[in-house]
């Protein structure tokens, strides 16, 4: 089975087709390139992939299942306590003052002890009294209100940057995107995030499953840092970072949550060729942890250095996919970038 | 930490107030004024958690308070059935806060910030509404009173032959000696306690959460970040401390007074705390409320008294009333803070030199 | 006087429109603002409420109040040009001291200097109702709404003094506000102006590109969202016969919630968006309560922002990355 397969993913925007019937499959444990001229529409099927973009037509699983969560008895069980909670909450809140005189006005005298049973019998007891025709309809639109908002919400939630994040895929940005105000360590555990467990109550009062989670993922982090030889950095802002530096640390950011699936936006862009090298090596090191990665790159020289497989996209259509050798010697491919060969 | 020294600073004069205090001439005893600064400066750290740690402009803090002040009065007042005491009904503002932030955030925080922000807003006004409308309920204008001070263990003086000992001693009763200095060291407790969640939450994984969601939500919803969540803890525990601020104001005034004391005057001076002081930054909230509550209360009070006791203006003038100025006040700090200072008077610490969770290396 | 639900129905639709053109002036302005630059700009309503200060003054200032015929049709004339000027000009003035300076800024930091902007504006008017003036009642109670002259008088156009009323007030809220509207879709369909501020509202570094001086356009588009501000504060003025210096926030929320309604950043939403809220309100204070006609609106707000954010005519809005 596929780790990831994409299949007949088209992206529109307006009149604009940025994809156009796009599909491949990426293997585990596989380095798989995409390249293409600059419009090919590379970083908006990683966005399409990671979950900022919904497709317009197609479809993208991952480990064999759909990137979109499915309609469940679950999310119709939630629409339907919301939608009986907003019922209620409406009516309740439409006859307050009513209610809170039958259930406490009437039965309250200063100085005695208040019957607590017979006030709450009274308040069930007024419910199907209240307001004749248009109080039912003022349930019903309450329902109606609550029903649908949860699933409107529910809908526009289906398929977020952040499920796609925690099923185990990681990305890094062409532009790149770190915490610019916290330091190189916390942009670490920030992306580690989906991987630890200690809750809100936890952290709040320093509970022993905080402090152990705090030790075990602090040295996690630095050894991450380390892998991406940031590791003598640890605590310096991130905003400080030189430009080649900032890159290596949005790797380790990628990492640190264990993705199954690393999705590299044109990692060596602005990078020297002794750089360049290191971040092969240092691709390659993270493929032998495990990890298989999708890169966008357009550094020949990684592409066809580290790459297993290659798909070539132009006008947002893919024209040619195959191993580094094919795709070195298709004819459509070395069209696509350098023209067509003229004939004298 | 390189914050310690002002907040050791800052909580050393607090504790010595009330003894330099006894030096000062008697127009400059202000120690029950201090107290607002106090509730203000919990105030203040609950809007520096949803905004200044997460990001989310909210503009309505001030219902939130108003949900504290009126729970914490019909839970204790002698109109209505419950009359808990002072300790059960403060800490149930709590909850209750929570829930509120919960009801109105459940719904809107999936909004953009500029939108959501003006919900806020008009969450604010809202709440006022309602507060002033149920009037069966909730008194209305006349506002909710008497209202339980703390009751505190302390020594009791023995009486009538009886030795004294250790007892509980209601701060309602005692106005003299022993009396306004354990309410006021109480209160500052209170900030301490608040003080200490907030650096709690800031330097764990859900501070982090917060702040990378505020640094670049994108970024941080692609790290696996859950937005709504995550904004949803932040919100509703900024709702809990402002209801928490409420009730303990409600009890200090002993009064929830009108609805319309919770306004937008209210939300925006807790705005101009967290904008003074530096957002996301605690050490900076607290001289925020300091700076804010201290010039609005009191050296503008006394600037006024002054200038009347030289004789200039007319009382009854709007121009020397320095009610009057408020606005302009605040409209000014934020306008100047933004232009000038957008990090505040004490930026929140570069992350750089401390360690992420501040426990030791 | 008795009635028919009919003839009460009718007027409630009658009020509510009246009242939502007024809104919808001022949401026009707001949306204008929002279209080109992003900014919620809060100090809008306040600058509406300022509008109606000055007209109140010059008012006070000529010996105006008592004008009647067409004494007062010069009057309002004139009322309507310096409002319009005035609250164009200072919205203009907040925009190059406060607003500029931050183009670059988060959202956040120019939201919250609108806000500061606003609370100045309401100090102002605060403060102007402590001027000692007559019209300003000697300028005691500073604080409380101040009556504004009658100078168009609310006399049925419809003759008969019982079913439903079209008074020359209406008349004035419809014959200023339409040509405002017309002028104002003319300005951005037709004139190079208008075309320069909807290639600045779609894509700011572009026009730049090509030659447009943004910062030029967007002072206009701040002055014309200002004066329809003035305009509206005057013909409210006159509609309703009272200011107060906290109006502007009412003003400002209804105004919002129309032009989130009708869908920001769009005109005819705005529009729209005022009409219906309008409506609302005037079918909320008639046949439910008007103590509850402000949670009403916000309820409205609320929903449209959950189930239809993008509001009724204007388009969704995609981040790129």
């Amino acid at each position: 089975m596929s780790l990831l397969e994409v299949r007949g993913v088209t992206m529109r925007f307006g009149g604009l087709v940025a994809n156009e019937d796009v599909s491949f499959a990426v293997e585990p444990g596989q380095i798989y390139a995409v390249i293409g001229p600059n419009g090919a529409g590379k970083t908006t099927l990683f966005n399409t992939i990671s979950g900022l973009y919904q497709p317009s037509a197609g479809s993208i699983r991952f480990a064999g299942e759909d990137t979109v969560e499915p309609f469940s008895a679950a999310v119709a069980a939630r629409a339907l306590v919301v939608g009986v909670a907003t019922s209620v909450g409406l009516v309740v809140a439409l006859n307050v003052e009513e209610l809170w005189r039958i259930a406490i006005g009437d039965n309250y005298a200063y100085g005695e002890a208040f019957p607590w049973a017979k006030a709450a019998k009274d308040l069930l007891a007024a419910f199907p009294g209240l307001g004749a025709w248009w109080g039912l309809g003022v349930a019903v639109l309450g329902f109606v209100i609550g029903l649908g908002a949860s699933l409107v919400l529910w809908q526009r939630s289906r398929r977020t940057p952040d499920r796609i994040a925690r099923r185990g895929i990681a990305r890094t940005f062409q532009n790149i995107r770190l915490f610019s105000d916290l330091s190189l360590i916390e942009n670490v555990l920030v992306g580690m995030d989906a991987r630890m467990r200690a809750g809100f109550w936890s952290c709040l009062l320093r509970l022993p499953r905080f402090r152990a989670e705090r030790e075990s993922s602090e040295s996690d982090a630095r050894e991450l840092l380390a892998f991406v030889d940031l590791g003598d950095r640890a605590e310096e802002v991130a905003k400080n970072l030189p430009y080649g530096l900032q890159r290596r640390l949005e790797i380790a950011r990628a990492l640190a949550s264990w993705p199954r699936l690393l999705l590299l936006d044109e990692p060596a862009a602005g990078m020297n060729p002794s750089e360049t090298n290191d971040l092969m090596r240092l691709i390659r090191r993270v493929r032998d942890r495990g990890v298989t990665v999708l890169l966008i790159e357009h550094h020949m020289k990684v592409v066809m250095g580290i790459s297993d497989r290659i798909m070539v996209l132009q006008y947002g259509k893919r024209i040619a996919e195959g191993s580094p050798a094919e795709i070195r010697s298709d004819p459509t491919c070395i069209e696509a970038y350098l023209g067509k060969e003229e004939h004298g | 930490m390189r914050r310690a020294p002002l907040l050791i600073a800052m909580l050393a004069a607090a504790l010595a107030w009330p003894i330099a205090e006894q030096f000062l001439p008697g127009s400059w005893s202000v120690l029950d004024a201090v107290k607002s600064i106090f509730i203000f400066a919990i105030l203040g750290l609950a809007l520096n958690a949803v905004t200044g740690f997460a990001g989310i402009l909210n503009l309505g803090i001030a219902a939130f308070m108003a949900i504290g002040a009126y729970a914490f009065a019909i839970l204790t007042n002698d109109l209505y059935p419950f009359q808990i005491g002072f300790w059960p009904a403060i800490l149930l503002t709590l909850p209750i806060g929570a829930l509120a932030g919960f009801l109105l955030g459940a719904p809107t925080l999936g909004l953009r910030g500029d939108y959501l922000a003006i919900v806020t807003l008009g969450f604010g006004e809202i709440v006022q509404d309602v507060l002033k409308n149920l009037d069966s309920i909730t008194l209305g204008t006349q506002g909710i009173n008497p209202l339980p001070a703390p009751v505190v263990p302390w020594w009791k003086p023995g009486e009538d032959g009886q030795g004294g000992g250790l007892g509980l001693v209601d701060l309602a009763e005692e106005t003299q000696g022993a009396g306004p200095l354990l309410s006021y060291y109480l209160f500052l407790a209170f900030v301490v306690v608040a003080w200490l969640v907030f650096r709690n939450l800031e330097r764990s994984r859900v501070g982090r959460a917060w702040m990378s969601l505020r640094s670049d939500e994108l970024a941080s919803r692609s790290m696996g970040i859950p937005p709504v969540r995550t904004k949803m803890l932040a919100f509703a525990t900024a709702a809990a401390f402002a209801a928490f601020a409420g009730g303990l104001w409600a009890s200090w005034l002993s009064s929830t007074g009108e609805p319309a004391n919770y306004d937008f005057q209210i939300s925006i001076l807790a705005l101009c705390i967290v904008i003074v002081g530096g957002m996301g930054s605690i050490a900076g909230v607290l001289v925020g409320a300091l700076v804010m509550i201290g010039v609005n209360s009191i050296v503008l009070v006394k600037l006024f008294e002054w200038l009347q006791s030289k004789g200039l203006g007319a009382s009854g003038s709007v121009f020397v009333s320095p009610n009057s100025w408020k606005y302009l006040l605040f409209g000014l700090a934020l306008v100047l803070m933004m232009r000038f200072k957008p990090d505040g008077l004490v930026p929140a610490s570069g992350r750089g030199e401390r360690k992420p969770s501040g426990g030791r290396s | 006087m008795e009635f028919t639900s009919a003839e009460v129905f009718a007027q409630q639709v009658l009020n509510g429109l009246s009242n939502g053109m007024i809104i919808a002036l001022i949401a026009l302005g707001y949306t204008m603002v929002y279209g080109i630059i992003e900014l919620i700009n809060w100090a809008h309503g306040d600058l509406f409420m300022l509008g109606g200060f000055l007209a109140l003054t010059i008012l006070g200032a000529l010996g105006l109040e008592e004008a009647s015929g067409p004494m007062a049709v010069v009057a309002v004339l004139v009322l309507l040009a310096a409002s319009a000027g005035f609250c164009g000009t200072l919205n203009v003035l907040a925009d190059r001291i406060a607003y500029r300076p931050l183009r670059r800024a988060p959202k956040v930091s120019l939201l919250v200097t609108a806000i500061g902007v606003s609370f100045i504006f309401v100090n102002l008017g605060l403060f102007w109702g402590g001027v000692p003036m007559e019209v300003f009642s000697g300028g005691i109670a500073a604080a409380a709404p101040k009556d504004f002259p009658a100078l168009v008088p609310s006399r049925n156009l419809l003759g008969t003094d019982d079913g439903v009323g079209f008074t020359l007030r209406d008349l004035l809220v419809v014959v200023v506000t339409l040509p405002l509207m017309l002028g104002l879709w003319w300005l951005v369909a037709r004139t190079r102006l208008g075309k320069a501020m909807r290639a600045t509202a779609q894509n700011p570094t572009a026009a730049r590109l090509m030659g447009i001086d943004v910062d030029r356009v967007i002072g206009s588009t701040f002055f014309l969202g200002g004066a329809l501000a003035g305009f509206a504060s005057v013909v409210y003025a006159l509609y309703n016969n009272t200011i107060g210096f906290q109006m502007g926030y009412r003003a400002g929320m209804d105004a919002f919630t129309a032009a989130v309604l009708g869908g920001i950043g769009s005109l005819p939403g705005a529009v729209l968006g005022g009409l219906l809220i309008g409506l609302i309100r005037a079918m909320s204070d008639q046949y439910l309560e008007a103590r509850w006609t402000n949670a009403l609106v916000f309820a409205i707000l609320i929903l449209i922002l959950v189930f239809r954010p993008s509001g009724l005519l204007g388009m969704k809005q995609r981040e790129k990355v």
